[in-house]
């Protein structure tokens, strides 16, 4: 009689596979990445192409809607599909750089305080409090309102301003390994302060990084909509779902679906991301196993 | 199940709440007309302020010197009991001797002396400036009679005073000056200002010692409470909850709807507005960019081809709007549209900005006050060609101020010429080198200060055409089309739109 012991990864693929979040979550961000891959093949319109006789065409299943545009058109024409496709682009680019510019800064910083300790813990905690103290979406519009806005100064601002929640996740976890024992035997053996840092302390964070990454993700995306929104983010004509709901806001009263589409989009986005990094967190945390 | 029956439930009840403790302002009933208007007023002297919102008023808390019909546009009595031209430069008027202003203070010739001298002296620097220069002094002959010198013969000079410059109380204005008046404003119109609250409303109430004989009435309704809403969905919904009993400039898409809401009444309306897009040629803007691409002639050109003015015109302002290929109003004296054309042509757009030196187009900022939904169309059409223009939306009076300093490349303005039907309330307030003008054309300034004093009509009408064709074929400006504005108001009321954009509640009356 043979007992066979799963091994983790068995374990954890067991769990991922029986974890309804993490399967939904996952479900929702690969439909959305393949909509970004794919979107010229699916777009049938051209996102941009104005055509001021089809204004305001409702959705296929309202009265009037036709399968020419089956989520209408908007004020100036557009297809509204078309543009919902595209406007996944700019979401899930300016939601990505943000959390790899962000993630860059965030971890750099938690990985030193923690290791070193001492002034360097103070000096981070310093810049972690003062970044604590100011409101992101404030000081994302008065600098984008002073510098004007564009796809690109959205994801530098926003990457420049989102990065505390990986310096506090990153330090914490950091000190927790830091007295372990490998890490001393990697000093031992005479590993650089660098090898320690990326080699034997990195790896043993991944698993919390990926799930404060995936959080990140949903923040900035939500903070790119709301400065499109007030006009502050990616200009107009791209199609950026928060853009798409302020150009909506004027005909919100008799045609909801122009706010209502870009908005269950976004929601269901954001979901998505929050559903994946609560699943990461789950499967991989020592007592869900 | 039964949570979302208990759902449905306490929506419903939240609804109703909702509802009931909206303060219901019911209009025929307490004989208050609710309205809203579009524009913050700065300020409610006239002089001072270039919003439609201040026209409006103005016919309402003050008076004119003379009288336009809303109908005919004939010239009628009103302060002024008749005028004739005693030379080409002189304007003697005759005053009505039974007028009194809200405070009680007895109009007379003392008043229109004072005030018309104080806005045509440069000192004064009144935002209108070009619709009162044309004034050199203005002379009492005795207590109702006075003469109004012009710097040269100035044609329009009935039409001026039928639509601008209203008469304030010479003792109150000078005490209070214009910053006390214009929050307390005090006139001989049809209605009195009772209450100004700033940012949130203005309470009129109609005058009772109104002067009988006035052209434009005894006023029907008592109190107009009149506030500012701009934004179109907040209008719609308080039309439909009776918040609100008259409101205009509702989107065609959303009249369309409105009109199907019972109780409720949509007339669309003409208006002399029309809008254009005005680019920097004459480089005012130099200290604030680098470059300006707007001072090349064929950049200006490509823009005109690259917008398609008629549809926008057909589609988005729908009604009786034509596209227009002049800045002026087709109705208005010396206005033509026998200038050069620009039909929607995008490819030689694309082909006239490869010729200037921007193949792949440029960045813009570009400064937009209302009508959004319009400049997103624009901003579209320039993609289209490779301009790229960046929406920057601001109140109308911090875009003026904006655009007089010099910091604006490219504007979106539209001009209502305060109704004035005469070109030169539109071309002089744009061309004529004022802060203004952001063309700064001298072959142009010439043209139009010969027309301002030329008296012969069929000569004047000449120099405003080559002005015009100058204006065209330069491309200082891509000329849109005309608005329309959908009223939108309680079928309880009584109301006729006039094609000079002024709403006149004194003439409106209870069904």
């Amino acid at each position: 009689m043979e007992v066979v012991f799963p091994s983790p990864q068995q374990i954890m693929r067991r769990a991922m596979l029986h974890h309804k979040g993490f399967l939904m979550g996952l479900s929702v961000i690969i439909v959305v990445t393949l909509l970004t891959i794919l979107a010229p093949v699916l777009a049938t319109h051209d996102p941009y192409a104005q055509d001021l006789g089809q204004r305001l065409i409702p959705p296929v299943w309202q009265e009037k809607g036709t399968w020419d545009h089956p989520l209408g058109t908007d004020n100036l024409g557009r297809d509204y599909l078309s543009r919902l496709i595209y406007g996944s682009r700019v979401s899930l680019l300016i939601g990505l750089s943000v959390m790899l510019i962000a993630g860059l800064i965030g971890t750099t910083l938690g990985l030193l305080a923690g290791y070193f300790g001492g002034k360097m813990d103070m000096f981070v905690s310093f810049l972690v409090t003062v970044r604590l103290a100011l409101p992101a979406v404030l000081v994302a519009v008065a600098v984008v309102s002073l510098i004007g806005g564009s796809t690109r100064i959205v994801i530098l601002v926003l990457g420049l301003l989102v990065w505390d929640r990986f310096a506090v996740v990153v330090r914490a976890s950091t000190q927790q390994i830091r007295p372990l024992e490998y890490v001393a035997a990697a000093k031992s053996a005479g590993c650089s302060t660098f090898r320690i840092l990326a080699q034997e302390m990195l790896p043993n964070l991944m698993n919390n990084l990926i799930v404060v990454a995936t959080l990140e993700v949903a923040r900035a995306i939500l903070l790119e909509a709301a400065l499109s929104f007030l006009g502050m983010g990616v200009q107009p004509p791209t199609p950026s779902w928060g853009l798409m709901i302020s150009e909506g806001k004027e005909f919100m009263l008799f045609y909801p679906y122009l706010i209502t589409i870009p908005g269950v989009a976004l929601f269901l986005l954001l979901l998505g991301f929050n559903l994946l990094g609560d699943g990461i967190r789950d499967v991989t945390a020592p007592e869900g196993r | 199940m039964r949570i979302s029956k208990h759902l449905v439930l306490i929506s419903a009840l939240a609804l109703l709440v909702s509802f009931t403790a909206y303060p219901a302002a019911a209009g025929k009933k307490d004989d208050t007309l609710n309205i809203a208007l579009e524009k913050e007023l700065e300020t409610l002297d006239w002089y001072f302020n270039t919003a439609r919102e201040g026209i409006v008023l103005s016919q309402h808390a003050y008076d004119f010197l003379i009288y336009r019909d809303p109908v005919t546009f004939e010239h009628k009595p009103l302060l002024a009991t008749s005028w004739k031209w005693l030379s080409n430069t002189v304007l003697e008027l005759e005053l009505r001797q039974d007028v009194v202003f809200h405070n009680g203070a007895k109009f007379s010739a003392d008043d229109v002396v004072y005030i018309l001298n104080y806005a045509s002296n440069p000192d004064s620097k009144v935002k209108y400036w070009t619709y009162v220069n044309w004034i050199k002094e203005v002379k009492k002959i005795d207590d109702y009679k006075v003469q109004i010198i012009t710097h040269k013969p100035f044609p329009p000079a009935i039409e001026f005073l039928s639509c601008a410059m209203p008469i304030y109380p010479k003792d109150y204005y000078s005490q209070v000056g214009s910053k006390g008046f214009g929050v307390k404003p005090i006139g001989t119109g049809p209605y009195k200002v009772v209450q100004v609250e700033p940012g949130k409303k203005i309470v009129l109430e109609a005058f009772d010692k109104y002067f009988a004989g006035s052209p434009k009435g005894k006023p029907a309704i008592k109190r107009i409470v009149w506030r500012t809403i701009s934004e179109v969905n907040t209008k719609a919904a308080e039309l439909m909850t009776g918040g609100l009993d008259w409101c205009w400039l509702i989107p065609p898409d959303q009249a369309a709807k409105l009109a199907q809401v019972p109780n409720l009444t949509v007339v669309a309306g003409e208006t002399m507005r029309v809008g254009f897009l005005y680019m920097d040629a004459a480089n005012v803007s130099k200290d604030a960019f680098k470059d300006n691409p707007f001072t090349k002639i064929k950049v200006r050109q490509a823009m005109n081809y690259a917008i398609d003015a008629a549809t926008m015109s057909k589609t988005l302002a729908g009604g009786q709007s034509k596209p227009v290929d002049s800045v002026c109003f087709p109705t208005q004296f010396g206005c033509t549209g026998d200038v050069t054309k620009y039909s929607y042509d995008p490819v030689k757009a694309k082909q006239l900005l490869t010729e200037a030196g921007y193949p792949n187009g440029f960045e813009v900022d570009f400064y937009v006050y209302r009508d959004r939904p319009y400049a997103e169309a624009i901003v579209g059409s320039l993609a289209n060609v490779g301009i790229k223009a960046k929406l920057v939306q601001l109140q109308y009076s911090a875009m003026r101020e904006k655009f007089q300093g010099g910091k604006v490349q490219l504007a979106f303005w539209t001009w209502g010429s305060n109704s004035i039907n005469d070109i030169s309330a539109i071309i002089d307030y744009w061309f004529m080198h004022t802060n203004d003008d952001i063309a700064r054309d001298p072959k142009v300034l010439e043209l139009l200060t010969a027309a301002s004093s030329e008296m012969d009509v069929e000569k004047r009408k000449a120099l405003y055409k080559e002005a015009l064709q100058i204006i065209a074929s330069q491309a200082y400006t891509v000329p849109l089309f005309t608005w329309v504005t959908n009223y939108c108001f309680s079928s309880e009321l009584g109301f006729t739109p006039n094609s000079d954009e002024t709403p006149r509640f004194f003439l409106a009356k209870w069904k």
